[in-house]
């Protein structure tokens, strides 16, 4: 097996949500700056308990590169594909903006694009990945809750973490299959 | 514990890139690359290609290193330094966030001379030659009316320029510099100080049990430590954290405890009473190298855990879990000193207690203790300066009325001075003891202000005081990027190059991995701006035309002062000085070019002062915990708990904290970090604010004593009930600031201008204030 099966690892424990992902991606994609124009985010979860007794988490997302693909499957263009590693782009010149894919990601993780008048979301950054770059969010991400990587590597770090931790995946129920892995501690 | 070996893979690949690769990823399918590609090409005329060049942030104080990935003259991006080991390799959402600083629309793009009244807003771009002029005939014209050239204040902010600007204030002979620290962090450095005769630092990554009051690393990212404090956390590690508010901290810590605010004194005198009472401190460490255990010993017995728990509202079975815990883990136990303490008027007397019950378990200087910190020396300029003759000394040392500034309590009725501060820094002075020494003119007027990157009316309380200060001004000229609100009601203002955009000296930042840190331009200047040094030489040379600027100075220390400062460094590029500075160490200066980064070694440095004979800067050449000093000039040599006042019923303490988004009152007309905070909200707790009638995104008024702000609402159990909070840095009166102008509150408006008078810090926690719906 030659092709890499890219994926992110995240230990969601660790992050602060100072946000240095979100404005690296941003810098990086050019991600206009408009309400509701992000590729991904931190959400600070409901907190938990009644004062003095709190718990509160941090949860990054994005689009979590489905290898069941609701929003490819919908795509009536094929301006939505898969690379030959499993990540989910989108082609621009191809999109309408009929929002099908929109509607039918689980996790909101698609906008329109102003300025390119098509769909956009994450991409792993695949654009840095022939440099041998990574990801810029996981390259900026002060406390390292991000680990991206080969899955189809065993010596890869996401592999090793994925050995040697529990994870869940985000709304499993949709058998979507993503790429995203969130390790539980 | 090793940080460089981290992403050795992309430094290589960083070695090797070029335009052949942008190319190359624009085959790799993704049509988003051709947009990017035409954004790009609006980058500087004639310079086409890619290239990667390192140098380091400015966005807060951390300074971390950057690489900035440069495509056709124009800033793609900036990216983390993977051999910057002391923020181990991140960058933050400022960091980030400065790609847009020289592209920013609101920047300053050539010197403004005001033509309306001040603060109307009013302005006229003029070359640089009329503006060096201004200033310099403004500095004569004082100097001949006044006869005292101290009359000019000289306020700045930390960075690496600030060198240049006090080359300014030293051919010019004032006395009166007014620097940041007294805003900020000078009374921790006392306290510690006091006590280790050095601030030194935390080693997080190694502490197997840590107390941190109110240091909210997980959001006021000061580095290494907030990295450390989730990215490299030893297993196990304990902490306990002490703040009345839910921050990013409390939520990774063991324990939150919502302290009553002002009383964690009353914590670690307790904690410390159950660690002398039952003999659990390290007695051969504090044999050899501590001053005055005895009569901590019988200081400290009334402090019992009991007592604490009335003041503190923490449990007496806490407090003793916490003694035996950090006992326990000794030396691998730590207090963390922290930065920004500018809380109570006795914030001193808490960071002594802090540091004595460090010293007694001897989590001195060892892995997973505090330890002092090391630098890389450099070598220094050492220009010649002429003595004036017209220049009195620092206005805030022989001031003697900081009473007013001082709250009528238990605390001022014994333990701390009422006439003027104890220990000022020489350069530093103490922020709200000059302005109130300035309003009275006592004991001589000021009468012009030259500001570099100070915000002075936005970062310091009672800021109607501070308008009135500009009021009796016959001149006010600041520096800076974009139209703060000092800039706003200046008569002239002169842009400076962004960080970006200039050459920087080197910085040894100390600490326990000492590195040396620099700026090289990542792109040429886009507008007419200069950097301060530039800004200092222009200003200087006009100033030697003008002969009744030297008239009051030795004829030939002036001659040595043209030959050291101006011609050897003035005049001279910044790329020299950097040169000269790292000249002890060959093939430094093109390490740092071309790596962003010098150091000698990337191991942690522990155990120097931890040696027989080790003589510590106090008076008994050992750690006092009993100081002598404060013993000489009346104040309390053990740390006494006082009470802090209490808001009236039906008012709350306003309570300050920084986070991750923004740094004080300097970033917040950044687009990528307005999308994140776009304006502040007040916490309540939800038992008062239903109290109240009031819910969330309701606007309310917050009252003080001195000003009042309205501002949104944001009803959470994430704060005990007697305060509340929001943060700096909005509410702004400039227009030049469009995205925050008049967006959220400010908290300069409403923050009572009480003093800390021992260091000479403000004390932003002494404010209680009413809300009401707006």
């Amino acid at each position: 097996m030659n092709e890499k099966r890219y994926a992110i690892v995240l230990d969601t424990k660790k992050c602060i949500n100072c946000k240095a992902c979100t404005v690296a991606c941003r810098a990086e994609n050019h991600v206009p700056h408009e309400e509701g124009a992000y590729r991904i985010w931190v959400t600070a979860l409901e907190l938990q308990g009644k004062f003095p007794d709190l718990h509160q988490d941090y949860e990054p997302s994005q689009c979590q590169h489905c290898q069941n693909t609701p929003c490819e499957s919908v795509c009536p263009t094929r301006a939505t594909y898969k690379s030959p590693e499993g990540v989910v782009l989108v082609d621009y010149d191809k999109c309408i903006l009929c929002k099908a894919c929109m509607t039918a990601c689980p996790y909101n993780a698609r906008f329109v694009h102003e300025h390119h008048k098509a769909i956009d979301k994450c991409t792993f950054c695949y654009h840095r990945l022939p440099e041998g770059r990574e990801p810029a969010c996981v390259e900026t991400c002060p406390t390292k809750v991000r680990v991206f990587g080969d899955l189809n590597d065993p010596n890869s770090q996401v592999s090793k973490l994925l050995d040697t931790n529990r994870y869940y995946r985000l709304k499993e129920d949709r058998n979507t299959n993503p790429r995203l892995y969130y390790i539980i501690k | 514990m090793s940080f460089t070996r981290l992403k050795l893979s992309r430094r290589k690949f960083l070695a090797a890139s070029g335009v052949t690769l942008a190319a190359a990823s624009m085959a790799g399918g993704l049509s988003s690359i051709k947009a990017v590609a035409n954004d790009e090409a609006k980058g500087k005329l004639g310079e086409l290609g890619r290239k990667f060049v390192p140098s380091s942030c400015a966005m807060c104080v951390n300074k971390c290193g950057l690489i900035a990935e440069v495509v056709n003259g124009k800033i793609r991006k900036l990216n983390p330094n993977p051999k910057f080991f002391k923020s181990r390799a991140m960058l933050c959402a400022r960091g980030n966030a400065g790609v847009e600083e020289p592209y920013n629309p609101d920047r300053l793009k050539a010197p403004l001379l005001r033509v309306g009244k001040r603060g109307e807003g009013q302005f006229k771009e003029i070359s640089w030659d009329e503006a060096f002029k201004i200033v310099a005939k403004n500095l004569d014209e004082i100097k001949r009316k006044y006869e005292n050239r101290s009359a000019v204040a000289f306020y700045s902010t930390e960075g690496f320029q600030e060198e240049f600007f006090h080359f300014l204030v030293q051919s010019y002979g004032s006395a009166n510099t007014v620097r940041h620290p007294t805003l900020c962090l000078s009374s921790v450095i006392q306290g510690w100080s006091s006590v280790f005769g050095t601030y030194p630092d935390a080693d997080l990554t190694q502490a197997e049990f840590v107390i941190m009051l109110g240091a909210n690393r997980g959001e006021a990212l000061v580095t290494p430590d907030s990295i450390d404090f989730q990215k490299n956390r030893p297993k196990g590690q304990k902490i306990v954290y002490l703040d009345p508010r839910f921050t990013v901290t409390a939520s990774k810590a063991d324990k939150w405890y919502p302290v009553k605010p002002g009383t964690d004194l009353a914590f670690i005198l307790a904690v410390t009473n159950v660690i002398v009472e039952e003999g659990l401190y390290d007695k051969e460490f504090v044999d050899k190298f501590t001053f005055g255990f005895d009569k901590l010993k019988e200081h400290i017995k009334p402090y019992t855990p009991e007592w604490a728990e009335k003041e503190c509202e923490i449990s007496a079975s806490e407090i003793r879990w916490t003694a035996h815990e950090f006992a326990k883990y000794a030396p691998r136990s730590l207090v963390y000193p922290g930065r920004r303490t500018s809380w109570y008027v006795n914030d001193v007397y808490l960071r002594r207690a802090c540091a004595i019950l460090t010293a007694i378990v001897g989590s001195f200087d060892v892995p997973g203790g505090i330890v002092p910190k090391s630098s890389i020396p450099l070598a220094k300029h050492d220009p010649i300066f002429p003595f004036f003759d017209m220049s009195k000394g620092r206005l805030d040392v022989s001031f003697k009325g900081i009473k007013e500034l001082l709250p009528e309590d238990e605390r001022t009725a014994a333990g701390l001075p009422t006439d003027s501060c104890t220990f000022l820094g020489e350069k530093d002075g103490s922020w709200l003891a000059f302005r109130e020494a300035a309003l009275r003119g006592e004991p001589y007027p000021i009468k012009a202000i030259i500001a570099y990157k100070q915000n002075l009316v936005e970062s310091a309380p009672n800021r109607e005081k501070t308008l009135k200060l500009f009021e009796q001004m016959d001149f006010i000229c600041t520096i800076e990027i974009q139209m703060s609100e000092t800039a706003w009601y200046s008569d002239l203002v002169l842009p400076e190059s962004t960080y970006l955009e200039r050459w920087d000296p080197c910085h040894s930042l100390s600490g326990i991995w000492p590195i040396v840190t620099f700026r090289q331009p990542v792109i040429e200047p886009l507008f007419n701006t200069k950097s301060m040094h530039e800004i200092a030489a222009g200003i200087v040379n006009e100033m030697l035309k003008i002969p009744s600027l030297w008239d009051d100075a030795d004829s030939a220390d002036v001659e040595d002062f043209k030959a050291t400062l101006v011609e050897e460094i003035l005049n001279k590029p910044t790329e020299e000085f950097v040169k000269y500075q790292l000249s002890k160490y060959p093939g430094a200066f093109d390490q740092i070019k071309k790596e962003g980064v010098f150091y000698l070694s990337d191991k942690p440095v522990y155990g120097k002062m931890r040696k027989e004979g080790t003589r510590f800067k106090t008076k008994s050449g050992k750690i006092e915990l009993y100081n002598l000093k404060y013993e000489e000039k009346g104040l309390d040599p053990l740390p006494v708990y006082r009470r802090p006042s209490q808001p009236e019923p039906g008012k709350y303490r306003f309570i300050l904290g920084r986070h991750a988004w923004n740094t004080h009152a300097g970033t917040q007309n950044n687009e990528y970090l307005h999308m994140i905070q776009k304006e502040n909200s007040l916490w309540i707790n939800t038992k008062e604010a239903i109290r109240l009638g009031i819910k969330s995104g309701d606007y309310v008024k917050v009252k003080s004593k001195v000003g009042e702000q309205i501002v949104k609402a944001y009803v959470t159990e994430k704060i005990r009930p007697d305060c509340v909070f929001y943060a700096h840095g909005f509410g702004r009166i400039s227009k030049g600031l469009s995205l925050v102008y008049k967006k959220g509150a400010s908290q300069a408006a409403i923050l009572e201008d009480k003093i800390e008078p021992i260091s000479g810090n403000a004390a932003m926690h002494e404010t209680f204030v009413e809300i009401k719906k707006a």
